[in-house]
């Protein structure tokens, strides 16, 4: 009866972890005993798992993480001090949103990717290259964020805090800020996604470390297992940054969970 | 002068808007008159005006409509693809739920990750030509589709299934009176979000081991120092994405005006 109530209560995470170590196994054991493997075109759980131990104990993995997040933490910052002030002065100025919006808004629909090869031919395959590619795409979303959340500021708390005799300082500590941060965690989960791709183009189209170079060197030398672990690392890397951002979306405004599509 | 005053009130928002975007570009164009650029820098500068000269001169000689037409073969084959299988997916996933938890890991852990760290597998799989580019946009552009139906069917009023279910309706009735027509905005703003991620494998796809396609004409420009050509195919793309997804928010503001837009979500 105990075992039955549990499964009623961790149904979900129970299925979703059986499911995951049905298919590891099942890849396996299919290529160990039904189709022969081969290593140039695929490669089986035990086969990264080795590669894995491999690369994190004498090998590049963590050299190349930190250089890739070098250069994302530095793209990643600037359009955080770029793009908030940004947003928040169009939310908050009328004739700047007039003026703005429509330039922006053609940049943050238009796949900027594609400038990528320019960049990196004008600022180098090193750090600086990578870390503009990743403020480029990073920036819109904390722009139109942050945009939306001061535009969404109660105009009527905004009369109250004024009629109270409220100061400039009180408005912005005491509503505007308030009403915009679970805008910006949305946003940061956005530009983490971008900032991501921007990394990867950065570094398959040129680079000579990092974990988007490793994994296309792998691929272009056939050493699959250590290309699964490069594409795993960052997979994990991606899914631990997007749920903490969710997490903290909906800590900050309980209201709006599941109400925005991702 | 009062009417031209008031003029200027009634249409302040596209002047200044407008005039914004001309006042950068009027900038731009004129940088080299009165700034002598280093020889180094000079190299990589461009101005308006030779870019559409070299949009003319591109699109004279074929080359636009060439890469153009690759580039749009994978675009539409790999959103077609994903919107075959993102959407029952998404259904079916929305109505389960024990086909929900056995796929949300895939899903969260897919989504998270953006799919291009997979080029260089699929490049290995599918060879350098169009299919490893038609995958890598319908693995862009499959999660947006799925995840939005998803959530439209999630967000289906219970009360309206059981009074359908009530009059005798069969899961497949269910689906076709009230599923699918309610989730219907979801599905149209996951398309928009979906053409954004193909487009993005589409540029991308093409830097990487290929011969042909705007994404290649524009890599392999850069790597020439024709800058010019470079941004002929930024344009380009920037037209698409623009005309596409402003196309597919005019079909969703017109299907869901109850609906706020809360934030952008490209």
């Amino acid at each position: 009866m105990k075992v039955k109530e549990y499964y009623e209560e961790h149904q979900r995470a129970l299925l979703g972890l059986s499911s995951f170590i049905f298919l590891a196994a099942a890849w396996e054991l299919l290529l160990t005993y039904v189709v022969p493997l081969n290593p140039f075109f695929f490669t089986k759980p035990s086969l990264i798992a080795i590669a894995f131990k491999e690369q994190a104990l004498g090998g590049n993995l963590w050299h190349n993480l930190a250089i890739s997040s070098r250069a994302f933490i530095w793209g990643f910052s600037f359009s955080v001090v770029i793009g908030i002030p940004l947003g928040a002065v169009m939310g908050w100025r009328r004739r700047v949103e007039y003026a703005l919006d429509p330039f922006l808004t053609a940049l943050y629909a238009s796949p900027l990717v594609a400038i990528a090869p320019l960049l990196i031919v004008v600022f180098g395959v090193g750090l600086l290259g990578k870390a503009v590619l990743v403020f480029l795409l990073a920036v819109f979303p904390f722009i139109f964020n942050t945009f939306a959340g001061v535009k969404s500021a109660d105009p009527l708390l905004i009369n109250v805090v004024r009629s109270f005799g409220g100061k400039e300082r009180d408005l912005y500590l005491k509503v505007i800020l308030p009403s915009t941060l679970p805008y910006i965690a949305a946003g940061t989960r956005l530009a983490i996604g971008r900032g991501l791709v921007g990394i990867i183009v950065g570094e398959f189209y040129a680079a000579s470390e990092g974990i988007g170079f490793a994994i296309s060197q792998a691929g272009d030398t056939y050493r699959l297992p250590e290309m699964f672990v490069g594409i795993i690392v960052l997979s994990l890397v991606a899914v631990l940054l997007t749920e903490v951002m969710r997490k903290l979306e909906i800590t900050l405004a309980p209201w709006r969970a599941g109400e925005e599509i991702r | 002068m009062t009417t031209l005053k008031s003029f200027y009130n009634e249409k302040e928002p596209y002047i200044l808007g407008i005039g914004f975007i001309a006042l950068l570009i009027l900038i731009w164009e004129s940088t080299p008159l009165w700034l002598t650029l280093p020889r180094g820098m000079a190299l990589f500068f461009t101005t308006p005006s030779k870019i559409a000269g070299a949009f003319y001169r591109l699109l004279i000689n074929g080359e636009i409509e060439k890469h153009s037409y690759v580039s749009a073969v994978a675009f539409l084959v790999g959103l077609g693809l994903s919107i075959l299988v993102g959407l029952p997916l998404g259904l079916v996933m929305g109505r389960s739920r024990t086909l929900d938890a056995l796929l949300d890991p895939y899903v969260t852990a897919l989504n998270a990750t953006p799919r291009i760290v997979w080029l260089p597998l699929l490049i290995l799989w599918f060879g350098i030509g169009i299919w490893s580019k038609i995958v890598i946009v319908f693995a862009g552009a499959v999660f947006p589709m799925l995840i939005n139906t998803y959530v439209g069917v999630k967000n289906v009023d219970r009360v309206l299934v059981n009074v359908v279910r009530s009059f005798g309706a069969n899961e497949w009735q269910v689906m076709k009176v009230v599923v699918l027509p309610n989730s219907l905005p979801y599905i149209i703003a996951g398309l928009r979000l979906a053409i954004g991620r193909a487009i993005l494998g589409v540029v991308v796809g093409e830097f990487f081991g290929s011969s042909k396609g705007l994404g290649y004409m524009i890599a392999s420009a850069a790597t020439n120092y024709k800058v010019d050509v470079v941004f002929v195919g930024v344009a380009i793309f920037m037209g698409f994405s623009l005309i596409l997804t402003m196309s597919v928010k005019s079909l969703e503001s017109r299907l869901a005006t109850w609906r706020p837009e809360a934030t952008k979500t490209f």
